[in-house]
């Protein structure tokens, strides 16, 4: 206890370190920028941003990960309140609200009322965060092979199952990823697999690549598909941006509600900040004393979406820094950023010296929140003038960050070249109704789970039943059946809370 | 049932069929776990077929077409002529040269205004120099054919 307690003081000390504090000022004002533009994600900002962190220290690259995750989550609000376009999908119950407001002449006000509610929806999500994690962290650390084999499973069939509109997609698109995962050298047997006489794919295909190809490239090709339009002018606006008094007290009910829902979407694999937008939304909804408001500019609804999608921020990277599994595309590409550091995400982030940074990324991640505030309180203005850029500029703008992106991590020409071939197979993918975050996991899990499997059964000679041999096993089975079984929960959670939000 | 889907079917057969043929080359003790996956695609690709032809009996086949609708043939398959030209040139122009011309030619085509252009081009391009070629110290391609 008194060790946590040191480390956590230890977390904060470093955390204030000034190149920490210019991560997150960077990385939130790229984070809110890549927000605010429709088009362009979370999980694309923080993969085509990734080879920016290689050259840092391992706290400092994850900061600055994280600055840009939350960042994007709260700057889709902003075209949301101000075009009636949400930035990320994230940001689609906040567009109902928000732009009603707008039309009153309230837009300052909604977009006070996004920037607080985020504040306190990304804050409060850290004490989970703080909690949970080295909690499960502990827990991980009694998993021998059989369980990682297991884990890497269960990974793959929640997020497969409950990101695509079809179950068996989904988990095709797994498949798909751990067949590509098997490419470079056998690591049992030191044979080299499918490498096509490519010595740099030795050690497999480089997830960064994968993910910058995936992501971001696939996003380019996505946008230049389709015909180029002119984005609404965003409203300008002169009201206060700061809540009275009175009504922050009105919101904080509200925002506290969409914490707790925030939080455990955000912990529930496969489940993101999409569907806790929708369900904080709906309560804020349910609960409030001004009901009829709500579909006419209520900014209770605004913070109750906000805050919720906010706080998923906190939770979701809980299984992904315990586990090893990233519950959606954007934890899945920030585990890509701790596998780069050299670190591997597990029990292990909280053991001996690794533990510091884990716990300097942990007091970031509570300070990133204090920058988003003091950033999108002062910023608003500014940033909503580029969520009118046209998707002509960002085009070829996407398409070399991406060649560069990729070209330095080992100033290597094949680099480029996988990235293309997976911003092709990620354009098709989207387009063809497959799950690119299935196989970018597969493709993270692989490794893992066939080292899981290949040790585990080397051990017992051969023999299966060793996977099956302790309750942790079972306990795993059973919550991979439950994830292939979510889908038909998840889809009926979804349909309820967008019917219930019209 | 979306026609658009036999195709994906195929594609995964097809993927399947190489991933198996590259397998048998490999040291039998390499090839169990390969071929587990491919199997697992295979059967997981089996399983979409039926579930096309259950759908396909229930609801009808539509063409899948719609997902295209927006689709403009022309302008995509400029621009990605564009970009593999731009991979192309890199090593003999130079990142920085390669990216002007590929920039350049892709918002002439887009026909976005001159200014915006420019200024386009420098910001990126001076985000990219900054952030890469001093801060990260990456040496981008420098190019064969002015070097």
């Amino acid at each position: 206890m008194t060790e946590t307690l040191l480390l956590m003081l230890q977390g904060f000390a470093s955390a204030l370190y000034p190149v920490n504090i210019l991560a997150m000022i960077a990385g939130v004002t790229i984070g809110i920028v890549i927000g605010c533009l429709p088009g362009l994600s979370a999980a694309m900002g923080v993969a085509l941003l990734l080879p920016l962190t290689f050259s840092m220290e391992a706290s400092t690259g994850m900061i600055m990960l994280g600055a840009i995750y939350c960042g994007a989550i709260f700057g889709g609000s902003i075209s949301a309140i101000l075009i009636h376009t949400p930035g990320t999908p994230a940001s689609a119950a906040t567009a109902i609200e928000g732009y009603q407001m707008t039309l009153k002449g309230q837009a300052g006000k909604a977009l006070g009322t996004a920037c607080i509610a985020s504040f306190f929806g990304g804050l409060l999500s850290c004490i989970s965060l703080y909690f949970f994690a080295p909690i499960l962290g502990q827990l991980a650390m009694k998993f021998g092979s059989p369980e990682y084999f297991w884990l890497s499973i269960f990974g793959l069939t929640i997020i497969a199952g409950v990101s695509s509109k079809s179950m068996v997609k989904g988990l095709m698109s797994g498949a798909l990823g751990l067949l590509l995962s098997t490419i470079g050298m056998d690591p049992m047997q030191g044979v080299k697999r499918f490498m096509f006489g490519q010595s740099s794919l030795y050690e497999g295909i480089n997830v960064t690549c994968a993910l910058i190809g995936l992501f971001s490239m696939s996003q380019a090709l996505i946008l230049a598909e389709a015909k180029i339009k002119q984005r609404a002018r965003a409203t300008k606006f002169n009201d206060k941006m700061l809540l009275s008094k009175q009504e922050l007290k009105e919101i904080a009910p509200t925002i506290g509600r969409s914490w707790i829902i925030g939080n455990l979407i955000g912990i529930l694999p496969g489940a993101g900040a999409s569907i806790a937008c929708f369900m904080g939304y709906n309560t804020a909804r349910q609960f409030s004393k001004h009901k009829e408001l709500f579909g006419h500019g209520s900014y209770e609804g605004v913070a109750g979406s906000e805050a919720a999608n906010n706080a998923v921020t906190g939770g979701s990277l809980i299984p992904m820094l315990t586990l090893g599994i990233p519950g959606e595309s954007v934890t899945a590409v920030l585990m890509g950023g701790l596998i780069i550091q050299g670190l591997t995400p597990g029990p292990n982030l909280f053991v001996g010296e690794t533990a510091k940074m884990t716990y300097t990324f942990f007091a970031g991640f509570v300070l990133i929140q204090f920058f988003m505030l003091g950033i999108g309180l002062l910023g608003c203005r500014g940033f909503a003038q580029i969520a009118r850029l046209s998707d002509a500029i960002l085009i070829p703008s996407v398409t070399i960050l991406c060649v560069v992106g990729s070209f330095a991590i080992h100033q290597n020409f094949v680099d480029v070249v996988i990235m293309l071939i997976f911003g092709v197979i990620g354009w098709l993918s989207r387009k063809f109704g497959l799950n690119n975050a299935a196989i970018v996991l597969a493709l993270i899990l692989g490794p893992i789970g066939e080292k899981g499997l290949r040790r585990s059964l080397l051990l017992s000679g051969g023999d299966p039943r060793i996977l099956f041999s302790t309750p942790v096993c079972w306990v795993l089975i059973a919550l991979c059946i439950l994830g292939i079984l979510s889908p038909v929960l998840m889809d009926r959670m979804t349909a309820k809370a967008e019917k219930d939000s019209e | 049932m979306k026609k658009t889907d036999i195709g994906v079917c195929a594609a995964m057969y097809a993927v399947c069929a190489f991933f198996f043929y590259m397998t048998l080359q490999l040291p039998e003790a390499a090839q169990i776990y390969p071929l587990c996956v491919i199997a697992l695609l295979a059967a997981l690709t089996t399983l979409h077929v039926f579930n096309m032809i259950r759908g396909a009996i229930r609801e009808g086949v539509t063409s899948g077409l719609e997902d295209f609708k927006d689709f403009l043939p022309s302008q995509f398959f400029i621009l990605f002529a564009m970009i593999i030209t731009y991979l192309i040139l890199m090593p003999w122009l130079g990142f920085y040269l390669a990216s002007v011309l590929f920039m350049s030619a892709c918002l002439i085509f887009l026909r976005v205004k001159i200014w915006q252009g420019v200024l386009a081009e420098i910001v990126i391009l001076a985000l990219v120099y900054f952030a890469f070629s001093v801060f990260l110290e990456v040496r981008l391609p420098e190019g064969t054919l002015f070097y």
